[in-house]
């Protein structure tokens, strides 16, 4: 029964894991771009942490064959392979893997596709043709990052976002939007009223329940009293009846009848209640 | 000459120390601060205001006002120094949903559930929020800190924190203190605008007493109450989830340590540390702005307008309601959050004109049907503007 509903839910729940990485921007002929840690111009690409929490690339594998998927597995270990939220990781795919963790053991120049797959080295994360995109110093990527409209783009940005214009943040672009705030009254009221409306509706429906069971026991209580009404029970029967339930909500005694017991009285030590250290035991006595 | 230059060496290291000292780098500001605080713990005190928000907060902002020479780990704002390492519960948003769950766990919400038609007064006096939002906007504050501003018209504290911290945390201090100022003066904001705004007739409308809830009822509540708004208000989820996980605590039965921890040394411990460092926030450096002036008149402006605004619906409502079941609109007032104060005053105000007119179980529904509004409201702010 739990399998059944965790396994829909499985496929059908977007995961914060390295399945959000995407392949961002890449650039293949570097003549006077970006230089890499060794001073050279190598082609490079660039990946983009789509979730909203720190993602390891680490034991993840980069390949330009579709048919090789472990090309090259990105070492496990190292702190830099963690791309924080939403943040960028940048590789050079220049054939020289030893110049580091960064530089993968294939050139793209020499790809038709670079492609990134899971851990398993069988789950296809993500692909892009870079096959026919040679344009020299100019760089491919998603114009909006993650997104899925790929492009020239007019700037390289390796390691930061695709998008260079002006952000302007929802908050900016509601007040421009709505300097009054009445949209924003609207809206808001609209969503609030429809949230306790919807409880409203739930809870009067609940108690409409509630109250029809209550007649239930109603009519049930009823009979019962009928059969034996409260005002034939004697004043004796009545004070047994409370003083039992006294002695019982109390528990004066022990269900062993006839049996005294004396019970602990648990008392924790001060100074100011000790019977060995009081004053008046300490007190000298008189001797005759 | 040896004397001499350990003299002046002693010299020199008593006028460092004294450079050191409160005297060296008091200012004006500090001071006004200073008195503030000491007000906050006079009214407290003395009153009887709020005391268990008023007393950390005035004290904090004695704490945060008293001068010092930056650069030691000592102020509120330097990395590194205890109270920043205490702020950051205020700063990420942390102590309030702690707080909300010690709400939920002390919250008895039969008054709602037996009769549900008192929610929509929690929602009618969100009105406050939104209306100061516009109010804010047309005075040149940005979205953002029109959205914070204006929850203080919710009069919930740790929800105005939580919002404020992610939308406009520069001003956050000014706005914990105003919306914990405006929840001590409930009792005197509140009576005038109720008085002015209904008949003696409508004054003197006895309600029904509310019917016995059952404990599946209660159970069902915080259960129901999380899916039906969290599902149209994700964003309220810190503040609502915690609101009702507390409340599941309480109404369970089976987890009464946990509801006890949550409703007692939990919030407890939480109420000490989000009360001493918001009130260590106001620096006078940073508080004694043209902004927080401004500040403090939209948080007047807009509880005024959320009690105005659950009363005349109060009104509104009894158009459609038959003589017997009409509602006595002095409880429209409880529809802000500061609960149980604004029920109390319900209560108060209603007994002035009938003393055997009971109100504040009646009031209590919208009273804490304004504490889930009010977090509701949070969330649609937080999901328009973050």
């Amino acid at each position: 029964m739990l399998v059944a509903l965790l396994l829909p839910a499985t496929l059908l729940i977007n995961a914060q894991s390295a399945l959000d990485l995407r392949i961002n921007e890449f650039l293949v002929e570097n003549d006077s771009n970006y230089i890499d840690d060794f001073g050279q111009h190598s082609p490079w690409v660039e990946f983009y942490n789509t979730a909203y929490n720190t993602v390891n690339m680490g034991g993840l594998y980069l390949t330009n064959d579709l048919n090789n998927p472990k090309m090259y597995m990105i070492p496990k270990g190292d702190p830099i392979t963690a791309i924080a939220p939403r943040c960028f990781l940048v590789f050079w795919a220049d054939g020289k893997s030893e110049y580091g963790i960064r530089h993968l053991n294939f050139n793209l120049k020499d790809s038709k596709i670079i492609a990134l797959f899971d851990a398993d080295g069988k789950t296809l994360i993500d692909k892009i043709e870079v096959g026919n995109i040679h344009k020299k110093d100019i760089t491919y990527g998603r114009v909006h990052d993650g997104s899925n409209q790929w492009s020239y783009l007019e700037k390289s940005t390796p390691g930061s976002s695709n998008f260079t214009g002006t952000v302007v943040t929802p908050a900016e672009k509601f007040g421009q939007m709505d300097p009054s705030g009445t949209g924003m009254a609207v809206i808001a009221m609209a969503v609030v009223f429809s949230a306790l409306a919807l409880l409203y509706i739930f809870f009067k429906q609940s108690g409409k329940i509630q109250s029809g069971k209550s007649k239930l026991f109603n009519r049930a209580n009823k009979k019962e009293v009928t059969t034996a009404p409260i005002s034939e029970a004697s004043g004796e029967v009545n004070a047994a009846i409370a003083t039992a339930l006294y002695l019982y909500r109390n528990q004066l005694h022990d269900h062993e009848n006839t049996i005294i017991t004396i019970q602990k009285v648990a008392r924790s030590y001060s100074p100011w209640s000790s019977k060995i250290y009081g004053v008046m035991n300490n007190w000298p006595t008189k001797t005759r | 000459m040896e004397h001499s230059s350990f003299l002046s060496f002693v010299g020199d290291h008593l006028s460092q120390f004294l450079s050191y000292t409160a005297f060296a780098n008091f200012t004006i500001g500090h001071g006004i601060m200073m008195i503030i605080g000491l007000i906050f713990i006079y009214l407290a005190i003395a009153r009887e205001y709020e005391p268990l928000l008023l007393v950390p907060i005035g004290f904090g902002i004695l704490i945060g006002n008293i001068p010092f020479f930056p650069g030691l780990k000592v102020g509120i704002y330097e990395s590194g120094s205890v109270l920043n390492y205490l702020y950051f519960g205020v700063l990420q948003g942390l102590y309030p949903p702690l707080i909300f769950l010690g709400i939920g766990a002390m919250t008895d919400f039969s008054a709602l559930i037996s009769n549900p038609k008192l929610i929509l007064i929690g929602a009618a006096a969100q009105l406050g929020i939104f209306g100061a939002y516009g109010i804010s906007m047309a005075l040149g504050f940005t979205a953002a800190e029109s959205g914070a501003i204006a929850i203080i018209g919710g009069a919930d504290g740790p929800t105005a924190i939580f919002l404020s911290s992610k939308l406009a945390p520069d001003l956050m201090g000014a706005i914990a203190i105003s919306a914990y100022s405006y929840m001590a003066l409930v009792p005197v904001i509140q009576p005038p605008i109720m008085r002015l705004l209904t008949t003696n007739k409508e004054r003197l409308i006895k309600m029904k007493a509310p019917r016995a809830v059952s404990h599946r009822e209660k159970i069902n509540f915080p259960i129901a109450g999380l899916i039906l708004t969290c599902f149209i208000v994700p964003t309220g989820l810190p503040l609502l989830g915690m609101l009702f996980f507390g409340n599941l605590l309480k109404e369970s039965g089976v987890t009464k340590r946990l509801a006890d921890t949550a409703k007692g040394p939990l919030i407890d411990i939480v109420t000490i540390l989000i009360g001493l460092t918001v009130g260590a926030s106001t620096q006078a450096t940073t508080f004694l702005t043209s902004k927080s002036i401004g500040i403090f008149v939209l948080g007047a402006t807009s509880f005024i307008i959320a009690t105005t605004g659950g009363i005349l619906f109060v009104k509104f409502f009894n158009l459609f309601l038959a003589e017997g079941k009409k509602i006595n609109p002095l409880i429209g007032n409880s529809g802000v959050s500061a609960v149980p104060d604004s029920a109390r005053v319900s209560q108060v105000v209603g007994q002035e004109y009938d003393k055997s007119n009971h109100l504040l179980m009646h009031a209590m529904g919208p009273n804490v049907a304004g504490v889930i509004g009010s977090a509701v409201a949070a969330g649609i702010m937080l999901g328009l503007l973050y």
